[in-house]
């Protein structure tokens, strides 16, 4: 079938460029599912480690992994986009898909969270006793050491809160994945030459 | 005018060059700002929770405070953030930038890899510094990567 330049997807980013919201919907939905599994996951080695009265647990381990994982979900968000639709990507749309699927983690991985407290509604308290069980393990004065528990303690609670963790990880998730999808547009988006 | 020599998506470059700032900010964590209280309960490390394991013994420490991330997270937010407002100053290398660019992102990349599996093997000790000089040569190659598309015409009018 022939297409006119008009009627190709994409070209010249006007009117008629495809939607990017499956390619965000999809980029959100797989990266909030890994930022909630390596969450969940650090929090179940805490709750089932040893106090070794060490800041560093080995739960966090995984988060040396997983370090800015959740930041990458703008790249492939752009990168479902050029794959699926074949059309050039300008860098501010990159960047705005970015944002968007950052968004969207930050969504996912809060709504994964609040579910999986109803699945386990004594896990934060089970984390608060392993973290301050492991503050107690720890060879500070005691005036010091219960200020750090109160401090913890109040901090893991207000975590609790959609609003608290909505608060930090929209933007933080969303600044990120702008930048990554600024990248991704440049890698995968074709230049508009190539396909003049 | 300030930076004569950025020909394209000046909006978008004033943004990212803000929010850049912005991050670098956050993530030098509450001793920048003279925060009283613990630091775990510090806004700064409740923003960057999900993103770095923010072990204070792989944070530089400003007035008696860990940085709200690592140190490699942090190298990688600098050396992103001062390229980025230095980006203007990089129009005569453009040429090599665009040829070289590519690589030099995964050559910078494989480097931090590397890095961390040789160290989690126990065959080479990083330090502090050396993860924040590797992590500042991801974020400054990043930017020379995405450095053509503000600096020279891309697109046909």
């Amino acid at each position: 079938m022939e297409t006119t330049d008009q009627q190709k997807p994409g070209v010249g980013n006007g009117n008629g460029a495809p939607s990017y919201w499956s390619s965000v919907a999809i980029a959100s939905v797989l990266f909030g599912i890994i930022a909630f599994i390596i969450s969940i996951t650090m929090i179940y080695i805490t709750i089932n480690s040893e106090a070794t009265g060490s800041f560093f647990s080995p739960s966090q381990l995984i988060g040396v992994l997983g370090c800015l994982v959740g930041a990458f979900g703008g790249m492939v968000a752009t990168w479902h986009y050029a794959s699926e639709f074949d059309v050039p990507i300008k860098l501010g749309k990159g960047a705005l898909i970015g944002l968007f699927t950052g968004f969207g983690i930050s969504l996912i991985s809060v709504l994964l969270n609040q579910l999986w407290g109803l699945i386990d509604p004594d896990m934060t308290q089970q984390m608060i006793d392993s973290m301050v069980a492991n503050f107690e393990a720890m060879d500070l004065p005691e005036e010091q050491k219960q200020q750090m528990i109160d401090s913890t303690v109040q901090n893991m609670r207000s975590q609790q809160s959609i609003g608290s963790q909505l608060l930090w990880g929209l933007p933080m998730y969303g600044i990120l994945n702008l930048l990554t999808g600024m990248i991704g547009a440049k890698l995968f988006g074709k230049d508009e030459d190539e396909l003049a | 005018m300030m930076y004569p020599r950025l020909a394209h998506n000046r909006k978008l470059y004033g943004i990212v060059a803000g929010l850049c700032v912005l991050l670098l900010i956050v993530a030098s964590g509450g001793g920048l700002f003279h925060q009283t209280g613990f630091w775990m309960g510090d806004w700064q490390h409740q923003a960057f929770r999900m993103l770095c394991h923010q072990d204070p013994a792989r944070s530089f420490w400003i007035n008696g405070k860990p940085m709200a991330v690592c140190t490699r997270c942090y190298g990688i937010y600098a050396g992103f953030s001062l390229l980025w407002l230095g980006l203007p100053m990089l129009s005569s290398g453009i040429r090599f930038i665009k040829r070289h660019a590519g690589r030099l992102l995964v050559g910078a990349i494989t480097v931090n890899i590397i890095d961390v599996v040789v160290n989690m093997l126990g065959f080479w000790q990083n330090t502090l510094a050396s993860r924040t000089v590797t992590g500042a040569v991801i974020g400054m190659t990043a930017v020379l990567y995405l450095a053509d598309k503000f600096l020279t015409s891309t697109q046909k009018t």
